[in-house]
């Protein structure tokens, strides 16, 4: 029994994308058995199959993009799942209305577990689907199952693919749907975005999402201003540490790139894709140049903070300088009941798996 | 957050040089899948020119580069997954070369239409390109001609080719629904007259390429068997010009064609029944026999090169030649003298009449000498200032037709007419010259070497001796009319009349006048057939 139940355990270590019963099930219909996971929330990615879910994926997290197109419904074995996500939120991929009608009646048998301990729902939609009713009418039903299980997450609705609409005409387009949103949401509170992986939209929309997931945000952008000032910095941005998505930033003078988040963040995960492949992780940079000074370093167990500044002659190492402020913001971060107490500092290895791998 | 959506969609931005060292130029890029290659893959051209303002690259473009870089790295080389599409890379034109420093070079591009060549290299090369081997035939054709029509005809064929090139370059203007800048002359043909034009015009290519080829394989042949005779009697001592009818001077002209027996003999008249070395060079080294023959061994080896454009290297070899043919003229013009007799309408001993009636041939002639019109498109399209086109064109022609009667008149006048007749002007003027003066044995191997490079970019016919039997005299009258036919006369006349009816511009006088060039041209053909 016990060797039949450590090849199971290997089976599941080496195999890739497969069907996994959702968490918080102890004993799934498939018979596995699994250790206590209803501490986690989830963060729903759901849409119709080939709406782009799987590139969003993985070009915010930096995944490789598995060639399944077979996708049988979970594209993440949530068990194994890597992708972490503010601390504790696991993202998890669902196909909302696919062709497959074993995969349907999967879906609509496991509904409730699919459901229980969202945080967010991120539901994505095609602008180029010619079949707007069958999709409003899956969003629906996503939003019937949420309200019994989850009434408290959060609802965003990405309209995604908006390069292939013409430039004068997208603001109408977009409009348009997010009246229809709003209103079919109802009671539910939904915020819409329009994204394409082709230009700055996608990584905005997904920094508004996780700006509002951050509980006491504001406070967080004030103490920010502080330390900035103390130190006279030009900027101080704090990073999501899986998606390098900007949590908050603070800056005394005008930046000539508005796109700069974006293109650090880019920079930051092609990086850190290099560091993998030589089984590295990436832990600090530093940039210096004639004209300024950048500093990357890990600040908490899921944030990253970067600091930029004018002199470059000041040479330091953040752990040592800023310890009252970063204790402060801990302390702030971790007031959530959704947060784990944050760990400083280079203590990583701790129960957080690395989201790079 | 910032707003983002306001930021330009202009991609580069003037500003300052900060940059200190712009670093190497010299970039390669090969051809192979385009869109693999992205961000912003430039075409493979060299980079000839550098803007003096270094552009800065704008913010929007540098994060459309930076996350084309990043997207290709979360797939597999192979998997098409994130391919940047189409409309969101800027177009070719709106391409640089882009340095993480952020500053951008401008590419330039030779297919844009706005070449970087002056109008003097235009002018030169379009000289360089009509200038070839018909300038050995027109003294014969000014012969044929006669002395005074010869020049007038010379002239006027001049205008009248120029006038045609012209309405082939203006051709394409008068299309306004299509996008012309890519067209060479059987794309307009095609437009106007269907696959027929198409097909047609590139029949007509195709004869005055094979015609060419004939030409300049009968050339070959000539200008070896010289060059092996001259080398052969230089190493023998043999002085052999004494049957053949010739000057006594320090500058022997002879006339070949002044025979008793009627086909000429293609060989030396030499005869010692006691010479057998001379006899078995002679039978080895026949001009319509074995030369040719020998030509094959010659150029075969240099037809298997993979790139023939290693050829074009030799291009230069043209020009030379045509320089020297000209001092050679000039020469020979200066020891000989001029030797002129004005006989209106009688012919005389040695004096041929101004006017006669077979002045056709001379146009036959004039029709390939002046012949450019199937790539004075692109030639053109390299001009800096595209505005002087037509003066340049203009420049060019009088510049061949300047050319073409300084040799055509000097070689005619200087032909030493007291001891030989006029009519003994060859084909092709340097047979008039023994093989063993110096002087023409250089021009012919220089002429030898400038071919023996042009063929292999012309392709070949393996059997054109065959053909040459075939034909008899094969020289360029008849392709040169053939295609010129086409190309020169009908299709430009054509296509301007039906472009003006088209856009209801037509008028009598126009319509006459085109029709009246069409008419030439024909008749420049057939009666080519009955000289």
């Amino acid at each position: 029994m016990e060797e039949s139940d450590s090849e199971k355990k290997m089976e599941k270590e080496n195999l890739g994308p497969r069907m996994d019963p959702p968490i918080g099930e102890p004993e799934g219909s498939l018979g596995w058995v699994l250790p206590n996971t209803a501490m986690k929330k989830k963060v729903l990615l759901m849409g119709k199959s080939g709406s782009g879910k799987t590139s969003m994926r993985s070009i915010i997290f930096a995944n490789y993009i598995a060639r399944d197109t077979r996708r049988l419904g979970a594209t993440i074995d949530v068990e194994h799942s890597h992708v972490r996500f503010l601390g504790n939120l696991v993202l998890n991929l669902w196909d909302c209305g696919g062709q497959d009608t074993f995969m349907e009646n999967y879906f609509t048998s496991q509904r409730d577990n699919i459901f229980r301990n969202v945080e967010v729902l991120i539901y994505v939609f095609d602008v180029e689907s010619r079949e707007l009713e069958k999709d409003m009418h899956y969003y629906q039903s996503c939003l019937e199952a949420i309200l019994q299980n989850s009434p408290d997450a959060k609802i965003f609705c990405l309209l995604h693919k908006m390069d292939l609409v013409q430039e004068d005409q997208r603001d109408l387009i977009f409009k348009e749907r997010e009246e229809d949103l709003r209103r079919l949401s109802r009671p539910l509170e939904c915020s819409c975005f329009r994204t394409s992986i082709w230009d700055e939209t996608l990584y905005k929309a997904w920094s508004s999402i996780v700006y509002q997931l951050i509980p006491n945000v504001q406070q967080l952008e004030m103490n920010l201003r502080n330390f900035a000032e103390i130190i006279e910095a030009d900027e101080v941005l704090l990073f999501e540490r899986a998606t390098f998505l900007v949590i908050s930033h603070y800056q005394c003078k005008e930046q000539r790139d508005a796109h700069r988040f974006e293109k650090i963040s880019n920079i930051i995960k092609q990086f850190k894709l290099s560091c993998s492949k030589l089984a590295a992780s990436f832990q600090s940079m530093e940039v210096r140049n004639s004209n300024f000074a950048a500093f990357i370093d890990i600040f908490t167990s899921n944030t990253y903070v970067m600091v930029v500044m004018s002199d470059p002659s000041i040479r330091f190492s953040l752990e040592e300088e800023f310890k009252f402020l970063s204790q402060l913001l801990g302390v702030l971060l971790s007031q959530t009941a959704k947060m784990p107490p944050e760990t400083l500092g280079k203590k990583r290895h701790s129960a957080a798996v690395d989201p790079w791998e | 957050m910032a707003n983002m959506d306001s930021d330009s969609r202009h991609l580069l931005i003037p500003e300052g040089d900060h940059e200190v060292n712009p670093g190497p130029m010299n970039i390669q890029f090969d051809s192979s899948d385009i869109r693999s290659k992205r961000p912003f893959y430039i075409e493979p051209t060299n980079i000839v020119n550098v803007n003096d303002v270094i552009q800065r690259v704008s913010d929007h473009a540098s994060a459309m580069n930076k996350r084309i870089h990043y997207y290709s790295r979360l797939t597999a080389p192979a998997d098409r997954a994130l391919i940047a599409p189409d409309h969101v890379v800027p177009a070719p034109e709106e391409c640089y070369v882009y340095s993480p420093l952020g500053s951008a070079y401008k590419l330039q591009c030779y297919t844009e239409g706005y070449g970087k060549n002056t109008s003097l290299v235009t002018i030169f090369m379009i000289w360089n390109t009509m200038l070839g081997t018909s300038i050995l035939s027109i003294p014969w054709g000014i012969k044929q001609a006669g002395f005074t029509t010869g020049m007038c005809v010379i002239m006027l064929m001049g205008l009248l080719t120029l006038y045609c090139c012209y309405r082939v370059v203006k051709s394409r203007s008068m299309i306004s629904s299509v996008d012309t800048t890519t067209w060479e002359y059987p794309d307009v043909c095609r437009y106007y007259f269907g696959s027929f034009g198409q097909w047609s015009s590139l029949l007509f290519s195709l004869v005055s390429l094979i015609g060419a080829m004939i030409v300049y394989w009968v050339l070959m042949s000539n200008f070896l068997f010289n060059t092996g005779k001259f080398i052969f009697n230089f190493i023998h001592h043999i002085n052999d010009t004494d049957t053949i009818p010739s000057t006594n001077d320090s500058d022997p002209v002879i006339c070949p064609s002044a025979r008793s027996s009627g086909h000429p003999d293609n060989s030396s008249m030499i005869f010692y029944a006691s010479d057998s070395e001379l006899q078995q060079f002679e039978k080895w080294w026949n001009k319509s026999k074995t030369v040719p023959f020998y030509l094959i061994g010659l150029l075969l080896p240099l037809l298997n090169f993979k790139s023939p454009s290693f050829f074009s290297k030799f291009n230069i070899l043209g020009t030379v030649s045509v320089l020297y043919l000209i001092f050679l003229v000039t020469w020979k013009a200066i020891r000989l003298g001029f030797h002129l007799e004005f006989h209106w309408f009688t012919p005389t001993e040695f004096f041929v009449p101004e006017i006669r009636f077979q002045f056709p041939q001379l146009t036959g002639v004039l029709t390939l000498a002046f012949f450019i019109h199937n790539c004075i498109i692109t030639l053109l399209k390299n001009n800096k200032n595209q505005e002087n086109n037509v003066r340049d064109l203009s420049i060019a022609y009088m510049l061949v037709t300047l050319t073409y009667l300084y040799i055509g008149v000097l070689v005619f006048a200087s032909f030493p007419s007291p001891p030989l007749s006029k009519d003994c002007i060859e084909q092709n003027f340097l047979d008039n010259f023994p093989s063993s003066d110096i002087l023409s044995f250089i021009a012919r191997i220089f002429l030898l070497f400038q071919m023996m490079t042009v063929y292999p970019l012309l392709g070949y016919l393996a059997r054109v001796q065959l053909l040459g039997h075939v034909f008899g005299d094969v020289y360029p009258r008849y392709s040169g009319a053939a295609c010129g036919l086409a190309f020169v006369f009908i299709y430009p006349s054509l296509i301007y009349i039906i472009s003006l009816y088209q856009e209801e511009r037509l008028t009598w006088p126009k319509l006459i006048l085109h029709v009246f060039i069409i008419i030439l041209g024909l008749a420049n053909l057939i009666v080519q057939f009955f000289m």
